[in-house]
């Protein structure tokens, strides 16, 4: 009885864990699509650049040596992001940007089709291209936390204790900390407050002096430093590849999809089901099927409640 | 039917292709030939929904992984022949389409995009978990020809040539037919398909099965092909990425988007993945990517359609010229061309359609309330209103597209509230729209004929009540242009024609004179009227009295959801009522000041 | 203040406007009124810049506006209050009305703005932590006119602002109108389909049919015109 209520116990951190770091991930695919109505195919492809760029930055620039190789990793981490957001910036300004917005109207509904295949084409250019670039060697950003754990506990009695991954519980909390920053900087700053104007009604946004293409760039940017930032936490943990943005892609649109296309808390509270989905799931599912589960509950919401379950409250019209 | 004559140039190049398959000696490139053809399969399925439809799938790779298991599964516990096994493949496939169809085609725009995503990678990890991470068809060295394992690698090309001409034929037969009109009508506006008394959803599954069915039997193909099936090989997002992708390449919604799509691309990579491939591993990928986005923005509407607009715009040298405004009325407003004298007479008709106390609220706003008229059998009924006043809606409520609070829509003398769209349209309702969204590369005639499916048995049929409907509004002399040449004026008249092939009794026109200057609302006016001289009974909306005083014999004035006034059009524009909803009550102050 | 020399503009298949002169002086109020249809909502896009026309010229204080991208157009001093209020559902009245205020201009004066907009829709100020989605049609247009009016502008474009609202909140809009002409002086450019309310209060009207102007004059001779009867009544 002890082995079962620790084992849903471990599973429900581990989950709990796991859905912080998706639900950030979340963020940065719903802010995109939130924001320009995209559906971005490359975004797991960023997450990937992402990883790269952390692993890079730790170990270059000296900022293992300043930092250290506790603090370094999460340093390297946060620098990821500027960078990415620059990255996501310039794809959108010289591709993106090229077939949304007023372009796609002119023709009949192909303007859709040619944003699907465009950002596909650009993940197919960044998967292959980091292999080029970083090989198909598995990397990870190791920190000595990684092999650490706290252990919370005993509970019940002797018999039940969790046990809590360092780097983990880490990465969860950075992660919540940045979704926190990020809720702010958009219900609060005139940025923020722009971009959801943009997204409710980009005509009258127009006549407010909005300028709809950079609210679209910006938001295009900072979708892609957050995920970014989510993948290089998650690189503290799991070893990595140039094609790990497949995985984590389909994982992404759940948690959006869940979340109620088009919200941005409503992303994060996706990406944490589908960690705890994913997580608990191994309870009772062979641990090849919990991605399987993943995609039942997906179905599910999409039948029952496309609108999502954390879904804005007023909808878009 | 596909003409001999339009099948022409497929044909040339399948000979062509098969000689080239002939001279080709070295089995890698043969392969490569083999795959060209296999991929290409694979697009003019998923163009068979996607394309026609405008659903994007980007789970294919479900129905086309089914079908290579389906092969691997039943070559190696049944012992079964691919022979066998490629149709048992296809009928998995189509099963599967069904069985997706039916829940997903529930979703919309991107929610069905993303739901049709999860079902391949579902199964991907479902076939894992099961142990089939890598299942190798056995060899069977003494019969090769029984389990399609010939020695001559050019033997596989051929049977791929072989299903392709097939999959070409089956998609050329449905373009030109009442399925292929279908989806197109779903692809531009689901809501008006349903209007014209097209069943979507049925037409939406019979492409899905269809569709799966091809996918499943190229899948079942390429299990043979390559001897070995692997999940990711055949579930992947790659998988159902190299659909959409030779597709959209080439240009979606044609037979030859698919293959010229995969005939540039598939060698191209394959070609870069032999020769870079171990210096450079992922250099294919790359390049491949840096093609498609080339594509994309420089002919975003595909290779073929990009082509095609080119020739024509060269053979057109001369652009057709816009109509020249229909004489300036310099600033005057002609005076009422006197009212239609037979009006009486009109009244007399049995009722054809009675309305009582329909009521329609969204949220808090009252759109309908409590409206109740009759329409009698071949007259011309005006409902006019103030934007916003509820008549787009009452039409929407008319034509099932909303489902009242409350109240009946008697048609015939059968309360028909609750019926879909496309049962009202078979009960004689049609219909026009205020937005107008003609398939702007087609031509007036087959843009015509869409509508009259509803009613034509056979395609001959459809072809003879869209000419009559074209005839009917005068637009013969234009029926071959392509709708994307037509002036405004010409555009609704084509519409008008569309809602008239279908053979209506009753004809709903939303705002059929939106937009058009005064000579040519006054020809629209006038093929109306013709209309119901030759016996259909016509409701129409409009803002404006203008044209309309002359062209109804009974007006119904809406304001803020409600009838303001039920009466004749003499009595209707001096109703005290009417002219205060219309000019502001300011000025019926001033006219009795 | 704001001139327009044959404009001519559409969409994809139709032309909708065809050669539209007009011209707003510094100060004064114009109404252009017409039956639906007849182009006016897309004479105010094409305006503020978000369908382009296809001939003519557009120009606002002397320059011409062709050369100005549509999110520009606001920072000179234009503020378009669209046809269906069009307010943002999701961002409370009070952030709507930041929105109004983006422009330099706007920001500058956001307080004597509020001030102005709260004094004239005492309502807005009650409600303003509220989603403007959740907003009655009066209240929601008095958010979008307010958020016209927060930027600060040297024009204001109202575009049928009574449209779909029950009479006496129609009444109560128009009353609002003509208290913001008198306390502001702001140049004000009007499109509605009430014809005798919007020209009541006009120094100057239009009538636009089919996309061309029909009738131009002042208040007094538009209303002794029968052609605007007609055009709306056709009798």
């Amino acid at each position: 009885m002890a082995q079962v209520v620790e084992n849903m116990l471990q599973a429900l951190a581990a989950g709990l864990l796991a859905g912080a770091i998706y639900g950030l991930m979340c963020v940065g695919l719903g802010l995109i699509f939130g924001v320009m109505r995209v559906i971005n195919f490359a975004q797991g492809d960023v997450m990937m650049l992402g990883m790269y760029a952390a692993y890079y930055l730790f170990l270059s620039f000296g900022v293992q040596a300043v930092f250290g190789s506790v603090f370094g990793p999460y340093v390297a981490i946060l620098l990821s992001g500027p960078l990415l957001f620059a990255f996501g910036y310039l794809i959108h300004r010289f591709l993106i940007s090229r077939v949304t917005g007023a372009r796609t109207t002119r023709l009949e509904g192909e303007g859709h089709f040619a944003q699907l295949i465009l950002t596909l084409g650009v993940a197919l250019v960044l998967q292959n291209g980091g292999l080029i670039v970083f090989g198909s060697v598995l990397a990870s950003i190791r920190t000595p936390l990684s092999s650490s754990a706290w252990e919370i506990g005993p509970l019940w009695g002797e018999d039940v204790a969790v046990f809590v991954n360092k780097a983990r519980g880490i990465a969860a909390l950075i992660s919540v900390a940045a979704m926190i920053v990020l809720s702010a900087v958009i219900t609060r700053s005139r940025l923020g407050k722009a971009l959801r104007a943009s997204a409710d009604n980009p005509e009258a946004a127009t006549y407010m002096g909005i300028d709809i293409d950079r609210s679209h760039r910006i938001a295009f940017g900072l979708g892609s430093a957050i995920t970014a930032v989510a993948g290089g936490l998650l690189a503290t943990n799991y070893p990595f590849h140039p094609y790990i943005g497949i995985d984590y892609v389909i994982v992404m649109y759940a948690g959006v999809v869940l979340g109620g296309l088009g919200s941005i808390t409503g992303a994060f509270w996706g990406g944490m089901t589908i960690g705890l989905v994913q997580q608990l799931s191994t309870l009772i599912l062979p641990t090849q099927l919990q991605n399987a589960a993943i995609f039942a509950v997906f179905l599910l919401i999409v039948f029952f409640r496309p609108q999502g379950f954390f879904g804005r409250m007023v909808e878009r019209t | 039917m596909p003409t001999l004559r339009s099948l022409g140039p497929i044909l040339v190049a399948a000979a062509l292709y098969a000689g080239l398959a002939a001279l080709v000696t070295n089995s890698y490139y043969q392969l490569t030939l083999t795959l060209v053809l296999v991929w290409a399969i694979f697009g003019l399925s998923w163009n068979l929904l996607s394309g026609y439809t405008g659903l994007v799938s980007f789970g294919h790779a479900a129905f086309f992984g089914l079908g290579a298991y389906t092969t691997a599964l039943g070559q190696i516990y049944l012992g079964l022949s691919p022979w066998l096994l490629i149709p048992a493949g296809a009928v998995v496939g189509g099963l599967a389409g069904l069985i997706v169809g039916i829940p997903t085609f529930r979703l919309r725009g991107h929610y069905f995009a993303l739901a049709m995503l999860a079902y391949p990678l579902a199964m991907l990890y479902v076939f894992e978990w099961l142990g089939f991470q890598e299942v190798t068809l056995p060899i069977k060295r003494d019969a090769p020809f029984a389990y399609m394992q010939f020695s001559d690698p050019r033997l596989y090309t051929l049977v791929a040539l072989v299903m392709l001409l097939a999959v070409v034929l089956i998609t050329r037969a449905i373009e030109g037919s009442r399925f292929g009109m279908a989806l197109l009508a779903i692809k531009q506006n689901e809501a008006a398909a349903e209007a014209a008394g097209i069943n979507t959803l049925a037409w939406k599954l019979r492409a899905i099965a269809l569709s799966g069915a091809i996918a499943g039997a190229v899948g079942a193909f390429y299990a043979v092909v390559l001897l070995v099936v692997t999940p990711p090989s055949v579930f992947g997002m790659l998988v159902s990425a190299q659909a959409l992708t030779v597709s959209m390449f080439g240009g979606v919604g044609t037979v030859w988007g698919p293959l010229i799509g995969a005939a540039v691309l598939i060698p191209v990579s394959e070609i870069l993945h032999a020769e870079l491939g171990a210096r450079i591993p992922g250099i294919q990928g790359v390049i491949f990517g840096l093609a498609i986005m080339a594509v994309i923005l420089l002919a975003p509407e595909g290779v073929y359609w990009r082509v095609r607009d080119r020739l024509r715009q060269r053979r057109a040298a001369a652009p057709v010229p816009e109509a020249p405004p229909a004489a300036v009325e310099a600033g005057v407003v002609p005076f009422a061309a006197p009212a239609r004298p037979s009006r009486a007479r009109r009244r007399t008709g049995e009722v054809l359609l009675s309305v009582r106390g329909l009521s329609k609220s969204f949220g808090g706003l009252k759109a309908v309330q409590n409206v109740s008229f009759d329409v009698h059998e071949g007259m011309i009924l005006g409902i006019i209103g103030p934007n916003g006043a509820g008549k787009t809606t009452l039409f929407n409520l008319l034509n099932g597209f909303l489902r009242p609070d409350a109240g009946q829509v008697i048609v015939a003398g059968r309360d028909r509230v609750g019926a879909m769209p496309h049962e009202l349209a078979r009960a004689g309702i049609g219909r026009t729209f205020q937005v107008m969204r003609p398939f702007l590369r087609m031509s007036v005639r087959d843009n015509v004929r869409v509508g009259a499916y509803l009613r034509a048995g056979s395609e001959d049929e459809a072809r003879r009540l869209a000419d009559a409907a074209v005839e009917q509004v005068g637009l013969s002399a234009v029926a071959d242009r392509i709708a994307g040449q037509l002036t405004t004026k010409e555009l609704r008249l084509m519409e008008l024609a569309r809602a008239l092939a279908g053979q209506p009794r009753l004809l709903l026109l939303d705002e059929t004179l939106a937009g058009l200057g005064h000579g040519e609302a006054d020809e629209v006016v006038a093929v109306i009227r013709r209309l119901a001289e030759g016996g259909i009974t016509i409701v129409i909306i409009e803002h404006t009295m203008q044209a309309m005083v002359r062209l109804v014999d009974h007006f119904l004035v809406l304001d803020h959801g409600a009838v303001l006034v039920d009466g004749e059009p003499e009595q209707v524009t001096r109703d005290p009522q009417v002219i205060e909803a219309y000019l502001g009550k300011k000025w019926v102050a001033h006219a009795h000041a | 203040m704001l001139t327009l020399e044959n404009v001519s503009a559409g969409y994809t298949a139709v032309s909708v406007l065809k050669g539209v002169s007009a011209r707003v002086e510094a100060g004064q109020f114009v109404a252009i009124v017409g039956p639906n249809g007849a182009g006016k909502s897309t004479l105010f896009k094409t305006i503020s810049g978000v369908v382009a026309p296809s001939a003519g010229t557009i120009r606002f204080e002397g320059q011409d506006l062709r050369t100005v991208p549509a999110a520009r157009r606001a920072h000179l001093g234009i503020a378009h209050v669209p046809e269906g209020r069009q307010v943002f559902p999701s961002l409370s009245v009070m952030e709507n009305l930041e929105m109004g205020a983006y422009t330099e201009a706007g920001r500058r004066a956001w307080k004597r703005s509020l001030d102005l907009i709260f004094g004239l829709m005492p309502v807005l100020a009650e409600r303003r932590g509220q989603y403007a989605g959740t907003l009655s049609g009066g209240e929601q247009q008095m958010v979008a006119i307010g958020r016209g009016l927060a930027s600060a502008p040297k024009l204001l474009m109202l575009d049928e602002p009574s449209m779909g609202l029950a009479p006496a909140i129609a009444d109560f809009i128009f009353d609002k109108l003509i208290e913001i002409r008198a306390q502001t002086k702001l140049t004000i450019l009007l499109v509605e389909q009430r014809v005798a309310e919007a020209l009541e209060s006009a120094d100057h009207g239009y009538v636009l049919e089919a996309g061309r102007v029909v009738l131009d004059g002042t208040n007094a001779t538009l209303r002794a015109d029968d052609r605007v009867r007609q055009a709306y009544l056709g009798m």
